[in-house]
């Protein structure tokens, strides 16, 4: 049996933000020593809801234990802690403390908001702000407004998966010997997040056009795209191709379209979306979600079940790959939670694992 | 040593197309490794076009595409015919040359041309192949088809958004292409530090799906605790009041302003003033919510959203401009920050590109090249790397084996 693959890497946070939780909980998964370095209340994540109904405060976050597979809690003196920081490979914070990173001797990740520089460095910032202005949120939603926020915690989780790019370039850099000395990286979750829009920024400067918010469900460059309403549930449809215009056609029995040139492009398509959108809706609407995915699939067109919260943990495809496990928290309760989402074959990352209790390791620190 | 040689000494083929996976082998490109970005005349990178015309082609259309030219900079470009043994067999000498090849055809491409992780393995041992299909490389759905918007759709996040009278709600832009693109190279660099380590290559299976379950967390993780999935409940939320998209001055203007705590709220009614007044804590506010967003909007409605955003977070309170992609060229915080940085490349002359969302330092790192042309280190590649000559490339072209202008697909 190999060593898991990030084995040997010594990881501490000093913050336990969202975002350098997310980066450090793909260290732990893959075997690195991950040791949160927590305050007397312990981090802000253990007070996130939702609560697990049947867990003691202040280990029953769904949230903390997602993030916190695989790590250890620690709870020790401002002294110690710099050995220990000074221990570690890779040091996680959000850049507002130099005082207590100054001990890092080898890569001090800081993920904030909008960076260290700039005007918009000492905002209050959220996920909705990193979507507004990124460009994306104007695009989200019913013509007449207002745009849609995209809820939860998208941009923090970025902007951790961002830094642990980064982060785990430079902690690689120094064992490939491409890095001598100590390293401070910034990741901003703002500019994390621009990789979202980057294309439709550099287009329109060609372009020399303004996109615009075009409707619910509805986007540049093609139609039918989005979620649309089946006998029976929904259907996610991607039409892009001629070759899979045509295939769609022939899934919904309106071969008569495939001879009319203005939909043989997609943007001819979205020219005419008031003729096309009726005809598809009608046609969907005689169908089983689940049968014109299978078949529309067969067919390689890239349809899609739009599966609920609940059908996440059910469908076969998740279920067999296990993309859903088990985190162990501090009193023995369990949560099923997502897996890592990428697999190591010969160096398999935990499924779940154990969520450390508030300072539980601390004896071995302190 | 510069950022931009952190990865130096590693060589990555990258077969990939379209957003995803470019994206993931950029960020290595971005950071020093060597990448040669492998395609053909016929099927090239379908992000050059997916609806190709002799009048594209003609018109240097593969060079044109802003969306190629944004995820393949800091590469080497080859063109090689895989259909064509000798195409297949230089690929082969390539990849034992390379730590890592990355692909993310359907899962039909790589056995139709007889390649696959088995086949390089009998060439370099110790390589990786980071494969990333939309739902992962095993289960009854891996060789199904998606494009990023599929990606979205099939991860359950469009029931986490919009309005609860409305169908689920997409945030589309290709949602799980860019955030594919992030968790491969999460992935691929995992991989790469094992076999830094110990000298090993292996297998990585990457779900882009999968991947998008860490940005829906939130649903998945209340129905995992509760039994019950939130309800879609538009821009409201339970935590925070106001929590919403206002109206600006001029046309589709928008501002976000969330209150998340009383100090915020405390804040936010100095600045708007009397209007607020009725309205108490986070409860009063949330069952008060429609006149909240009324009062707050009706003080909106004439101000500029810039402005706005500014003062507003200058008092403490979180809110930020609804901004359009083509003002973000001219974004004042990303102007101070240097984020997009121009740089010329051919046909399509000076271009703005975006720096690496980390960085050491005031400074992004530096972008060295732009996104290569079709075949245009063809010489360099197969030459200086493989060995071959002169004679052996002009050979190569006759066949059409490499070449440096896009061909419309011959039926085989």
């Amino acid at each position: 049996m190999q060593p898991q693959a990030l084995a040997g890497i010594r990881v501490v946070d000093i913050v336990g933000t969202i975002s350098t939780s997310y980066c450090a909980k793909l260290c732990a998964d893959y075997g690195a020593d991950v040791i949160n370095l927590e305050p007397d209340e312990g981090f802000a994540t253990r007070r996130l809801d939702d609560f697990l109904t049947d867990a003691v405060r202040p280990e029953k976050s769904a949230m903390h234990a997602y993030l916190n597979t695989n790590k250890k809690s620690v709870q020790i003196s401002r002294v110690d802690a710099q050995a220990l920081i000074a221990s570690a490979d890779l040091l996680l914070d959000d850049g507002s403390d130099d005082e207590s990173a100054a001990a890092c001797m080898a890569v001090r990740s800081s993920i904030c908001w909008y960076g260290k520089s700039g005007p918009y460095a000492d905002f209050v910032g959220s996920d909705a702000q990193c979507f507004a202005l990124n460009g994306m949120l104007r695009g989200i939603g019913p013509v007449e407004g207002p745009p849609l926020i995209p809820t939860g915690y998208q941009a923090q989780v970025v902007g951790g998966l961002t830094a642990f790019i980064g982060s785990l370039t430079q902690v690689l850099a120094g064992e490939l010997g491409n890095r001598t000395e100590p390293v401070h990286l910034e990741t901003s979750i703002h500019e994390s997040c621009l990789c979202f829009t980057d294309v439709g920024v550099v287009s329109s400067y060609n372009l020399g056009i303004e996109g615009y918010r075009m409707g619910l469900n509805r986007f540049p460059p093609t139609y039918p795209l989005g979620v649309f309403p089946c006998k029976d549930g929904w259907l996610g449809v991607t039409v892009l191709t001629p070759g899979q215009w045509h295939a769609f056609c022939e899934l919904l029995d309106m071969n008569e379209f495939t001879e009319i040139a203005l939909f043989e492009t997609s943007v001819g398509r979205l020219e005419a979306v008031d003729i096309l959108e009726p005809v598809i809706r009608e046609r969907l609407l005689e169908h089983s979600a689940e049968d014109l995915f299978y078949r529309g699939q067969e067919a390689t067109i890239p349809l899609a079940r739009v599966p609920t919260m609940e059908e996440l943990f059910e469908v076969d495809q998740f279920v067999e790959r296990r993309a859903m496990s088990q985190a162990t928290l501090a009193d023995g309760s369990q949560l099923t939670v997502p897996s890592v989402p990428f697999r190591l074959y010969e160096t398999p990352p935990h499924f779940g694992g154990k969520v450390a209790g508030l300072g539980e390791h601390t004896g071995e620190f302190a | 040593m510069a950022a931009t040689h952190s990865l130096k000494g590693i060589r990555i083929v990258d077969l990939s197309m379209g957003w995803a996976g470019p994206l993931t082998v950029r960020h290595m490109a971005d950071m020093g490794a060597d990448v040669i970005k492998v395609e053909s005349c016929e099927r090239f990178d379908w992000w050059r076009s997916w609806e190709a015309t002799p009048e594209w082609i003609e018109d240097d259309g593969a060079e044109k595409s802003v969306a190629f030219n944004l995820v393949n900079r800091n590469k080497r470009d080859i063109t090689l015919d895989l259909e064509h043994p000798e195409g297949r067999e230089l690929l082969l000498q390539l990849v034992a040359t390379a730590n890592a090849v990355v692909e993310n055809y359907s899962g039909s491409v790589l056995p139709k041309l007889k390649l696959g992780y088995d086949v390089f393995r009998e060439v370099r041992d110790n390589i990786i192949l980071l494969s990333m299909p939309a739902f992962g490389s095993t289960g009854p759905w891996s060789k199904f088809r998606a494009y990023g918007s599929t990606v979205e759709q099939s991860s359950g996040l469009p029931h986490l958004n919009g309005n609860a009278d409305d169908p689920p709600t997409m945030q589309h832009v290709a949602y799980g292409d860019a955030a594919g693109g992030l968790t491969g190279a999460a992935a691929l660099l995992v991989a790469l530090r094992h076999q830094a380590k110990t000298g090993a290559g292996q297998f990585v299976d990457l779900s882009q799906v999968e991947g998008l379950f860490p940005l829906a967390i939130h649903g998945i993780l209340e129905y995992s605790a509760t039994g019950a999935a939130p309800p879609r409940q538009g821009n409201r939320s339970d935590h925070a009041a106001p929590h919403g998209v206002y109206r600006c001055a001029g046309e589709d203007e928008w501002v976000t302003i969330q209150v998340f705590d009383e100090n915020q709220w405390q804040a936010l009614c100095t600045e708007v003033g009397d209007s607020l007044t009725e309205f108490g804590d986070l409860q009063h506010r949330l069952a008060n919510l429609e006149a909240l967003n009324g009062a707050i909007g009706h003080w909106t409605i004439d101000q500029d959203a810039h402005e706005l955003m500014m003062k507003l977070q200058g008092a403490g309170v979180p809110a930020a401009a609804a901004t359009t992609a083509k003002r973000l060229l001219d974004d004042p915080h990303l102007a101070h920050r240097d984020y997009w940085q121009w740089l010329d490349r051919d046909v399509v002359g000076r271009q703005p590109n975006p720096s690496a969302p980390f960085r050491i330092g005031d400074k992004p790192i530096p972008i060295h090249s732009p996104a290569p042309t079709l075949g245009q280190h063809n010489e360099e590649v197969l030459g200086d790397i493989l060995g071959l000559s002169a004679l052996d490339l002009a050979r190569l072209t006759e066949l059409g084996i490499i070449g440096t202008r896009p061909r419309i697909p011959s039926q085989r």
